[in-house]
């Protein structure tokens, strides 16, 4: 049986290095601009966070194996070797305080994709072994049961009834040749399962076709957020299969920040080819009912509200129009927060972050800015398309002792559908 | 006749008030002094008796004296040095023989202390007969009457700075006058010769404030030596556009292009040429084609060729350049082609990760 080693992981960081990164490292010039864009360092004050120096054992593998200096100086043991004891102090820096928000990668006037490196950092840390014992859970039980967090079809399939009674529809499953694949996030499932019920009811308004699929119901990849494109891509193509056999026109992800980021955006690299379906974010096909007049909506909320911009949505994604849109149809006092839209702050729990048990202390600590944020708006309710960002969010303003109840767009466009349809 | 002030003399030769005030105005633009210094001027010229001048002439081509002679008559630069008690210069002077010599003596006597010294031409130092007047060689006669004046002019580049007489080998061992003189304030005019309206405008200045103007590093008067020609150079626009002349005749110099790579010493040259010009203002050597020799500059006669561009490269730069390229080339192609195999090895050997791999046992 093989292991994890750290010449193993070594070879990794060797394999991940590409042209890009070389170009990074090589045009970095040590402004320190990624410090004040990453909430880990903003919130704490350590240099340590500053993005650049959580990357230092990827640089160091490039220096001395990709560059002429590097090379010549490390044969005549000038350099300072990478050592297993490097990995294991950097582990903290790489998994617990980056959530690969990518505000750091928006920022960098040189242009350096700071996220990329650290995703493709992730791929030695795990195979040196030095992944989160959360995150390593996790990936076991998405490869194993299906999901991270345990859920079987099963599970789903008695929420699935549950929707089924309350909202008197049918939720279709594993029907071929419709036009829409519905995918979840285990945090759907299990916390939010007023998503599937809002998924049915403004399907059956929009007039749409749509299915659920037993072998491929579980959006979130743990591959990405750990960092391996190996599980990544067997994770990822449960989905494809899934949605070329059932000859869906297009998949639509969750209301999850990384499952929309790695079915879009690294899904067909890590496959090797394009899809043969369009993948879209539940509240990119909401905006396109809504630009096409198939939702139709009464009422609006009488509360003050706010929303929070998953990164993955906004800063990978470029959705940032479409859920504000959305929110005119059913709000009359909305208010933005500061840095809203583009730059809006992360919650401090994505990227596998919040499956993180030692991290926990920290991303509480850092959630002071998003706590800032809200409290300069003083609103009654904060909205956001990410279960995972909720969840975050929900355990943030517990701690810090602040009543706010904190809701899924989706389902807040549901409940103002116009019903007797 | 030292008795009368200038104002008096300006008067008897028919000179306007208006004339004498646009001098006034005129000497105080160019040493880069407030208009309400005018007046202070005007006043201290028409009222000063006219100062005792004894102008000295060593080893030099008289060519100072020439641009200050032939300098635009009549206009007012010339006319001051009518107005001055140029009590002693042998070129100039009616007197001859050893009634030119008792001029000089009674001037120094009657003035002790007071009189301005002006020197042109260099010193020789070697044997003394290299260079004599009235049977005094030029050194005993530069400390005679340095002795006893309150400042003193090196006007041209040979007094500056030992100009031509000292260029390599220097057969006469020549030096110029602050080598040899260190006890009084000296103010360098270089040039070759030097532009007249600032001979004249640094002596008015000593006139009117009883003291030297503010000097650069090499005792040059700041307001004609504080910027270089190049900087000044109407031909400047063409440098920066890199447009040059590169022979006499071709199309660059035809359209006036930059004459940098012809020679120019306009860049390393700090002189008023190119903003006050020659001739009354009519033109300057760049103007009429030709770039700047570099004249008031120390050691310009030894600074190598007038033709050689200021530091162009000796070498063939496009035959380096290519070599340097090809080599450059090849330490990448090679280097790259090694990271390129390492990468493909570390590809070729990945081990797929699977859930079993990710903790070490």
């Amino acid at each position: 049986m093989s292991t994890a080693t750290f010449e193993r992981g070594y070879a990794a960081f060797k394999e991940q290095i590409d042209s890009p990164i070389a170009a990074f490292f090589n045009s970095c010039v040590h402004c320190g601009m990624c410090a004040e864009a990453c909430l880990f360092y903003t919130e704490t004050g350590d240099p340590k966070y500053t993005p650049i120096h959580k990357l230092e054992p990827l640089r160091k593998v490039w220096y001395q194996e990709y560059t002429l200096l590097g090379r010549l100086t490390s044969l005549l043991g000038l350099t300072e070797r990478l050592t297993d004891a490097d990995l294991a102090e950097w582990k903290h820096l790489i998994y617990d305080s980056c959530t690969l928000c990518g505000r750091c990668s928006v920022v960098c006037p040189v242009g350096n994709d700071l996220v990329y490196m650290i995703r493709k950092a992730r791929e030695g840390m795990v195979a040196a072994g030095h992944s989160p014992e959360g995150q390593i859970g996790a990936a076991k039980r998405a490869v194993i049961i299906g999901s991270p967090m345990g859920v079987q079809f099963v599970t789903l399939q008695a929420q699935i009834k549950h929707a089924e009674k309350t909202t008197g529809l049918t939720i279709p499953i594993d029907q071929t040749g419709v036009e829409f694949l519905v995918v979840l996030s285990s945090m759907e499932i299990i916390n939010y399962p007023e998503y599937l019920e809002a998924i049915a009811k403004i399907m059956h308004q929009a007039d749409k076709t749509w299915t659920l699929c037993s072998s491929a119901f579980e959006a979130t990849n743990t591959g990405i957020q750990i960092g391996s494109s190996d599980i990544a891509r067997q994770l990822v193509n449960r989905i494809v299969e899934a949605a070329e056999n059932l000859r869906v026109k297009t998949v639509i992800s969750p209301e999850c920040g990384h499952a929309y980021t790695v079915l879009r955006w690294e899904g067909p690299n890590l496959i090797g080819r394009p899809y043969r379906f369009k993948v879209r974010h539940i509240i990119e096909v909401l905006d396109e009912f809504r630009a096409g007049g198939k939702l139709k909506t009464e009422g609006f909320e009488e509360a003050r509200l706010t929303f929070h911009d998953p990164c993955q949505l906004v800063r990978r994604g470029g959705v940032i129009e479409q859920p504000r849109k959305l929110l005119g149809m059913v709000a009359r006092n909305f208010v933005e927060m500061e840095d809203a839209g583009k730059m809006n702050w992360c919650c401090g729990g994505g990227g596998g972050v919040s499956a993180i048990d030692e991290a926990e202390e920290l991303r509480t600590k850092v959630f002071n800015r998003k706590k800032i944020q809200l409290e300069k708006l003083k609103v009654d309710t904060l909205v956001t398309a990410c279960a995972n960002c909720r969840i975050i969010l929900e355990e943030g303003l517990e701690a810090y002792e602040m009543d706010l109840p904190v809701v899924g767009l989706t389902e807040m466009i549901a409940e103002h559908l116009v019903e007797d349809k | 006749m030292s008795d009368k002030t200038i104002g008096d003399s300006l008067r008897e030769q028919g000179i306007s008030r208006r004339g004498f005030l646009k001098f006034c105005a005129t000497t105080a633009s160019l040493l880069a002094l407030p208009p309400a210094m005018i007046p202070q001027i005007a006043y201290a010229l028409e009222n000063t008796p006219r100062q005792s001048v004894i102008w000295l002439s060593f080893q030099e081509c008289t060519g100072c004296t020439e641009s200050l002679t032939r300098s635009h008559a009549p206009t007012i630069e010339g006319l001051i040095f009518d107005h001055i008690s140029l009590d002693y210069h042998h070129t100039l002077q009616a007197a001859a023989g050893s009634a030119a010599e008792r001029a000089r003596e009674e001037a120094m006597k009657k003035n002790h202390g007071k009189y301005l010294l002006i020197v042109d031409g260099s010193i020789p130092t070697g044997n003394p007969g290299y260079s004599t007047i009235a049977g005094i060689s030029n050194l005993d006669m530069l400390k005679e009457v340095a002795a006893g004046a309150a400042a003193i002019v090196a006007i041209g580049t040979c007094a500056a700075f030992g100009g031509l007489p000292k260029a390599a080998p220097n057969p006469t061992g020549a030096m110029s006058v602050s080598d040899l003189i260190t006890d009084k304030p000296i103010i360098n005019v270089p040039g070759c010769p030097p532009i007249p309206i600032v001979m004249t405008a640094v002596i008015a200045h000593f006139i009117t404030f009883g003291k030297l103007p503010q000097l650069d590093n090499l005792n040059r008067p700041m307001a004609f030596y504080g910027q270089n020609i190049h900087d000044r150079c109407y031909r400047r626009p063409f440098y920066e556009k890199g447009l040059f002349a590169n022979t006499f005749d071709d199309e660059g110099a035809k359209k006036g292009w930059c004459l940098y790579k012809l020679g120019c010493k306009g860049p390393t040259t700090y002189n008023a040429c190119a903003t006050t010009k020659w001739n009354d203002g009519v033109s300057f050597p760049i103007e009429s084609g030709h770039g700047c020799l570099g004249c008031s500059e120390p050691q310009f006669w030894d600074g190598g060729s007038f033709y050689k561009p200021l530091s162009v490269p000796t070498i063939k730069v496009h035959d380096v350049m290519a070599y340097t390229a090809i080599a450059g080339a090849a330490v990448g192609l090679t280097v790259g082609g090694l990271n390129a195999m390492k990468k493909t090895n570390a590809v070729k050997q990945h081990e797929t990760v699977t859930i079993d791999d990710l903790e070490r046992k």
